[in-house]
């Protein structure tokens, strides 16, 4: 019955595997959880769709700098009152805004057609 | 009962003939000749060249042109509407139209992402070592694109379609407002 209460301090005293290197236990969990969240952003930053709106991405920074910095729709104020003059001021602002949207007719042409991409004789050249 | 019987068994057969010649019809679409292999493995680094700065345009295209489409929703249509219903007038033919308008702009982004993802992948693929892959890819890269150029037309008419709608408010409010003046 004496034994039983020196036993533990005896052991208490002897640390075991985990303590002994708990620094490099540390070290392995941290590199762990920054793979787990390194993995979980870039699955959102490729599911969301933000990976095709980086243009920072190599093969992109030659038209990176074209992005349009400035907006170039004007903005009509969504209070105040409405008059038929205050309307004819939206049309006439919607008007030349529609217009700045509507003077690109964007992703027409085919340039994916094998015809002139794959075999045509530019290509074959 | 027989007639019920002879109906179901021509749809499942004229079903079943047009699968099969759509089937058909997709793998001759993309089955090469042995000349059109060799000119893909021999124009494999021009093809890809042309590809990578079509990627890239297309995603200079769709940040800029993304931008103004989701200005006339938030700056204009939004604005617009909001006025409207500050003051309780009957707004709903160019909310109709705003909602519609959302949702082709839903449909731009989730197709242009489909699009780059193809075009991604058929970048990756050898076209060197596997041609028919490659020109498959190509083919389906091809068509997504073409829905997103679908989506731009629709938008543009959404955008006209506001228009009209706003201008329609406009004469019902010219003519209420006139009846109230009397």
């Amino acid at each position: 019955m004496m034994d039983d209460g020196t036993t533990p301090s005896a052991e208490h005293e002897k640390p075991n595997f985990v303590q002994r290197h708990r620094i490099g236990f540390l070290v392995a969990a941290a590199v762990v959880i920054s793979l787990i969240s390194v993995t979980v952003s870039l699955a959102i930053y490729n599911l969301s769709g933000s990976a095709q709106l980086d243009l920072s991405r190599p093969g992109f920074q030659a038209v990176s700098d074209q992005v349009a910095r400035t907006n170039t729709i004007d903005e009509y104020s969504g209070s105040g009152n409405v008059t038929l003059e205050t309307i004819d001021e939206f049309l006439k602002l919607y008007d030349e805004q529609a217009a700045k949207a509507k003077a690109v007719d964007a992703f027409n042409g085919d340039p994916l057609n094998p015809e002139v991409l794959e075999f045509s004789t530019v290509a074959s050249q | 009962m027989k007639y019920r019987l002879f109906v179901v068994g021509l749809i499942l057969a004229v079903g079943s003939a047009m699968a099969f010649l759509g089937i058909r019809g997709v793998s001759a679409q993309t089955t090469l000749t042995d000349q059109q292999r060799d000119l893909i493995r021999a124009n494999c680094i021009t093809i890809k060249n042309t590809l990578n700065q079509l990627n890239a345009s297309d995603a200079l295209l769709r940040v800029n042109r993304g931008q103004v489409y989701e200005s006339m929703g938030s700056k204009l249509m939004d604005r617009f509407n909001s006025r409207l219903d500050g003051r309780n007038l009957d707004s709903r033919g160019v909310v109709s139209v705003t909602g519609s308008y959302r949702s082709s702009l839903q449909d731009f982004r989730a197709n242009y992402i489909t699009y780059e993802r193809q075009l991604t992948a058929t970048l990756r693929i050898d076209c060197t070592t596997d041609p028919d892959s490659f020109h498959a890819s190509l083919l389906s890269a091809r068509e997504k694109r073409a829905l997103v150029h679908e989506d731009v037309n629709r938008l543009h008419q959404f955008i006209d379609d506001y228009r009209n709608a706003a201008a329609d408010f406009r004469l019902n409010f010219e003519r209420v407002s006139g009846e109230n003046n009397r």
